[in-house]
């Protein structure tokens, strides 16, 4: 019995009985006549009560089972198989750059099961997809997870950080790792630390419009992500993305100060508070900011993390409980993303106290995102600081998360953790603000 | 004439749809005079499910163009721009589809998935055009004859293109993704004539549903034509539905004189047409030719291609102005290429024939192959040289699958290599459709009356010609001229007449158009029908309204227009016997038309001229002596 993958119901039985399977030329005799197509699988969540056929015309037309009068094989097929061209040779002597990836939509194609996008293409295919990328760098593409960035945890993120500090050690001029753009902040913040001191550019990179379509920003994302990675006199964790909604400028963020602030937008990436890092136009990069890193210099990796940290939201009327519940299910630290300044209810005040005086870290940021927490100017924030919670300046949520997952990782705890967590390790506070 | 030689088109028609909403955003179907943002996008060949790249993508990204997008928030979102995902369907649009559908009588589908076509020209933001179909099979008939229907299928329409050079092309965003009805045709036989009735056909079809969008632009006609057992040629955008025959018919012409060009081939034992190529820019150093002159002049090079058995048969016309040549000619037009010279019009392109001598003796070719030289920027010969070669390797077999534009002399123009079957996969944004009994229930019940029924009742009920019947069904609104058919107290034709036929007169006389809308047409009609202004008068007034932008009540103002009654008629015309009692004297009866011109000119907008006629003759009778015909006012 053939494939027939996603197909249920009266439709798998009728299928069967037909003896096909997907990818055979079927003939459905309908009460109007036959129709004739190739059978393609079934979404996930589709009916059992509809057969998919694909016409010649390579139009998909669903037909309901029971109006028809029959199913038969015209022509038996192959279920279709993905087989790109092979990939460009790289030009000898260019930088050798080391691509990771990890899934999500730079690397994504259509999958059949949901009928969504879903990750598919490896990073070998990706790279036939941008054949410019062997004008620019030895690209040598690795796929380390194949997951959606949902589902990343501080355990990929270790194992991200042991890899890019073995590709340093490999002699790899750069690194990229192409990622989803869901939690790519979170992962850049991550690696900014886990990484901190890294001796290349490592260049965190995604695409908001799926690979699979013409107008994707996935390639050039890439392109100047390999470019930088490979040919940039600074070093560093940075997240590439476009500037704005042209196919013309790529931005780079500093790893612990970038923030998804749009859900589609090419553009949806956002340094905050701070200038971008550089500017990569088609003939190079076009801008760099003062003070990155330079290239080279000792480095020591410090990739653990320990995911028993929490990022919590205050909303008003949020119960006591919510706290108690993120300590019983074990949480070390807890960054607690307040109103304003810096603020929670009395009732939290108290809980976090409690939570500090059993030994967990509390830190506080603000849900304005913008701006800087500060605990000394109303009463609430003087409460907070006496309940031992500790303020973290202008670093972002997602940042401060990461950070705390780090520290604790390193297995610093007390007034160690909590010094840690205030020292500024990857450029994740700034000691100024100016207006925009 | 076509038909008997095997010519078979197949026509597809694309009409907006009429709809609150574009078919996958809340934007409003409007068009935008000003374009306050813009952006700029590349587009590169998708990969398909299957891992391959599309032959017509991969030729527009070969041209390494740029596309400018224009939007303005009155009429675009983030969806138009791909930048936001397609919302649902809009339910309205997918309504009318399915009753398009039902119309021509073709078959609802059971699901309805969305498909992305790849179109990467750059008039599709994503690089796709969604489309999906919600009908199969099915057939109409005209004059006995059964014409078949393919499918319908429910799609957004492109962006309206702005303007094009070798760099970039400029995209208006406001038409992007109205939703649109394709109705696509088994093939037909190719008499032009009868493709026009077809067409003609289908579009009032559509019309019945009250459904479609009307004026310029809203309907489009694309043609796949072929001679039975060649390859399929796509024709895309005829937007008038006149030049519909003339391009079967060029179509038809110009694929006749490639089989001929295969046969000849053929005759003379050239099984395949072998190409050579070579760069022999140094042949040319000092040549007085114009055409490569120019492109050498800013550092450009010379490619030739010299093509086995192909001497003479480049510039050799089997139908009048069909040649190879010109097909060469037009695909690399087709890549911003304009230098391009065959060996059969070297001596008129001032190829000197030491220079030809020199250049066969270079390619080593002689007189029974063609050459071709290609002059332009290095990297656009070589470009261009492998696409002419396959073309030329192709003239073995006659007529290639390509995809050609009409012009608007109601020619084609090469525009890409045909577009695999590869270039269509789902659109995973879009959950599908069941379209469910109760759906199906709606539509039926919305079924309109056959337009063919429809024009008869017209005709008969209202005393219509043929003609006009059919002019007001077509107007697009045949319920409102029957609404005052039956409101005004006018006769039937002369309101038929004011609502189809004044419009297209006042707009040859350059009336701009607020003078002929519907709504101050019918007020005139009012005017007319409340005795305030005679019939006679409503040109004058609609073109006052037009050139002025006043009422219709101003106008009448201005123009001085009081409507008469009999007795101030006749003391107009009895004005006018008087003075000319001479005249009637010597000429008698006919002193009419005379008479009548003179009271016209003083009467005319005041008073209805049948009234006007009836009151002199009873004058004119009564001076020469006769007694009245008419029963009614007696000489004084």
């Amino acid at each position: 019995m053939g494939d027939l993958s996603g197909y249920g119901g009266d439709a798998l039985k009728s299928l069967k009985e037909a003896g096909a399977a997907i990818g055979d030329v079927l003939e459905a005799k309908t009460p109007w006549g036959e129709v004739t197509g190739t059978l393609v699988p079934r979404y996930l969540y589709g009916d059992g009560d509809h057969l998919v056929l694909k016409l010649r015309s390579g139009y998909n037309v669903g037909l309901r089972v029971s109006g028809l009068k029959g199913v038969r094989v015209v022509a038996k097929g192959e279920k279709p198989s993905f087989s790109p061209p092979a990939p460009p040779k790289p030009a000898k002597g260019l930088p050798r750059v080391l691509i990771i990836g990890t899934g999500g939509t730079i690397a994504s194609r259509i999958d059949y099961r949901t009928g969504a996008v879903g990750p598919a293409i490896t990073a070998a295919e990706l790279y036939s997809l941008v054949p410019e990328l062997s004008g620019i760098a030895q690209v040598h593409p690795e796929i380390m997870f194949d997951i959606f960035s949902e589902n990343i945890t501080p355990k990929h993120w270790s194992r991200l950080a042991r890899r890019v500090a073995k590709a340093v050690k490999e002699g790899f001029d750069g690194v990229v790792v192409a990622h989803g753009t869901d939690t790519l902040g979170y992962t850049a913040a991550a690696l900014s630390f886990a990484l901190a001191g890294v001796p290349v550019p490592v260049v965190l990179v995604g695409a908001q419009r799926s690979s699979d379509r013409p107008s994707s920003d996935s390639s050039l994302n890439l392109i100047a992500a390999v470019s930088v990675a490979g040919t940039a006199r600074f070093s560093g964790v940075y997240v590439a993305m476009h500037l704005g909604e042209s196919d013309d400028k790529i931005a780079f963020h500093r790893g612990t100060r970038v923030r998804k602030n749009h859900t589609s937008r090419r553009d949806a990436f956002v340094s905050v508070d701070v200038p971008l890092a550089a500017v990569w136009g088609r003939s190079g990069l076009e801008y760099v900011s003062e003070g990155l890193p330079a290239r080279g210099g000792a480095f020591r990796p410090r990739p653990r993390f320990d995911g028993r940290a929490a990022l919590i939201k205050f909303y008003p009327s949020m119960p006591a409980g919510a706290i108690r519940a993120a300590r019983r299910a074990g949480a070390k630290a807890l960054v607690i993303e307040g109103t304003g300044l810096g603020h929670v209810s009395k009732e939290l005040t108290k809980e976090l106290a409690a939570f500090v005086k059993a030994g967990g870290l509390a830190c506080m940021t603000s849900q304005c995102i913008e701006g800087r927490v500060n605990l000394n100017v109303y009463d609430t924030g003087r409460d907070l600081i006496h309940a031992g919670v500790l303020p973290l300046d202008d670093m972002l949520s997602e940042t401060a998360l990461a950070k705390a997952m780090w520290v604790i990782g390193t297995g610093a705890s007390g007034a160690r953790a909590r010094e840690l967590m205030s020292a500024n390790v990857a450029g994740e506070t700034t000691p100024r603000t100016f207006p925009s | 004439m076509g038909g008997e030689d095997g010519l078979l088109v197949g026509l597809e028609i694309h009409q907006q749809l009429a709809c609150s909403t574009k078919l996958f955003c809340a934007c409003p179907p409007a068009k935008s005079e000003e374009f306050p943002y813009h952006f700029e996008r590349r587009l590169r060949p998708a990969q398909s499910e299957t891992g391959r790249f599309d032959p017509a993508a991969v030729f527009e990204f070969a041209k390494g163009r740029s596309n400018m997008y224009f939007w303005n928030p009155e009429s675009s979102c983030l969806v138009e721009a791909d930048e936001e995902p397609p919302h649902p369907i809009s339910k309205e649009a997918l309504e009318a589809s399915m009753l398009a559908a039902a119309t021509i009588d073709s078959n609802l589908v059971d699901e309805v998935h969305v498909m992305r076509k790849i179109v990467i020209d750059g008039s599709n933001t994503g690089g796709f055009q969604r489309t999906a179909v919600v009908g199969l099979g099915g057939s109409f008939s005209i004059d006995g004859s059964r014409v078949g229907v393919q499918s319908v299928t429910l799609e957004e329409d492109a962006a309206r293109i702005l303007g094009e050079d070798a760099a970039s092309r400029r995209f208006a965003l406001d038409r992007m993704g109205v939703a649109l009805v394709e109705v696509a045709l088994e093939p037909v036989k190719g008499d032009p004539e009868f493709v026009g009735r077809v067409a003609l056909h289908l579009g009032r079809a559509l019309r019945s549903t009250g459904r479609v969008a009307r004026g310029l632009g809203t309907i489009r006609q694309d043609l796949n034509v072929s001679l039975s057992g060649g390859a399929v040629v796509e024709v895309k955008g005829v937007q008038k539905l006149n030049l519909l025959p003339k391009v079967v018919e060029y179509e038809g012409k110009r694929q006749r004189a490639l089989v001929q060009v295969a046969a000849r081939l053929k005759e003379s034992g050239v099984r395949r047409v072998r190409c050579r190529t070579g760069d022999v820019t140094a042949v040319f150093a000092r040549t007085s030719s114009a055409a490569l002159r120019r492109p050498l002049g800013v550092g450009g090079r010379v490619g030739c291609i010299a093509a086995e058995g192909l001497g003479g048969l480049l510039g050799w016309e089997p139908e009048p102005g069909m040649r190879l040549g010109k097909e060469i000619a037009e695909v690399a037009r087709a890549n911003s290429l304009g230098g391009v010279i065959h060996s059969d019009e070297f001596a008129r392109q001032g190829v000197a024939e030491s220079e030809a001598s020199e250049l066969r003796k270079e390619m080593r070719c002689g007189e029974g192959d063609g050459l071709v030289l290609v002059a332009g920027p290095q990297e656009v010969v070589e470009r261009v040289i492998p696409l002419l070669m396959s073309r030329l390797e192709g003239a073995v077999k006659g007529v290639p699958a390509e995809t050609r534009a009409a012009t608007d002399a109601g020619e084609t123009r090469y525009m890409r290599p045909r577009a695999g079957s590869q270039r269509m996969y789902p659109e995973t944004d879009i959950p599908t459709i069941k379209v469910a009994e109760g759906l199906w229930k709606k539509v039926l019940d919305q079924m309109p009356e056959d337009w063919s029924t429809l024009v008869g009742r017209l005709k008969g009920k209202y005393s219509l010609s043929a003609d006009l019947a059919l002019k007001v069904y077509d107007s697009g609104d045949p319920e409102e001229f029957e609404r005052l058919a039956h409101s005004l107290r006018l006769e039937p034709s002369f309101i038929a007449s004011a609502l189809v036929d004044l419009p297209v007169r006042l707009a040859r006389e350059e009336v701009p158009e607020r003078g002929y809308s519907p709504q101050v047409i019918v007020e005139a009609l009012k005017a007319v029908d409340a005795g305030r202004v005679a019939k006679e008068a409503v040109p004058a007034i609609l073109g006052v309204v037009g050139r002025r932008g006043v009422s219709v009540s101003e106008a009448i103002g201005e123009l001085g227009l009081v409507a008469l009654d009999e007795t101030q008629v006749a003391a107009t015309v009895d004005r006018i016997v008087g003075a000319e009692a001479n005249l009637i004297q010597e000429k008698g009866e006919g002193a009419f038309s005379q008479l009548m011109g003179e009271a016209m000119r003083e009467l005319r907008g005041k008073a209805d001229g049948a009234t006007v006629a009836r009151v002199l003759r009873q004058r004119l009778d009564a001076a020469l002596g006769k007694t009245s015909r008419a029963g009614g006012d007696q000489p004084s």
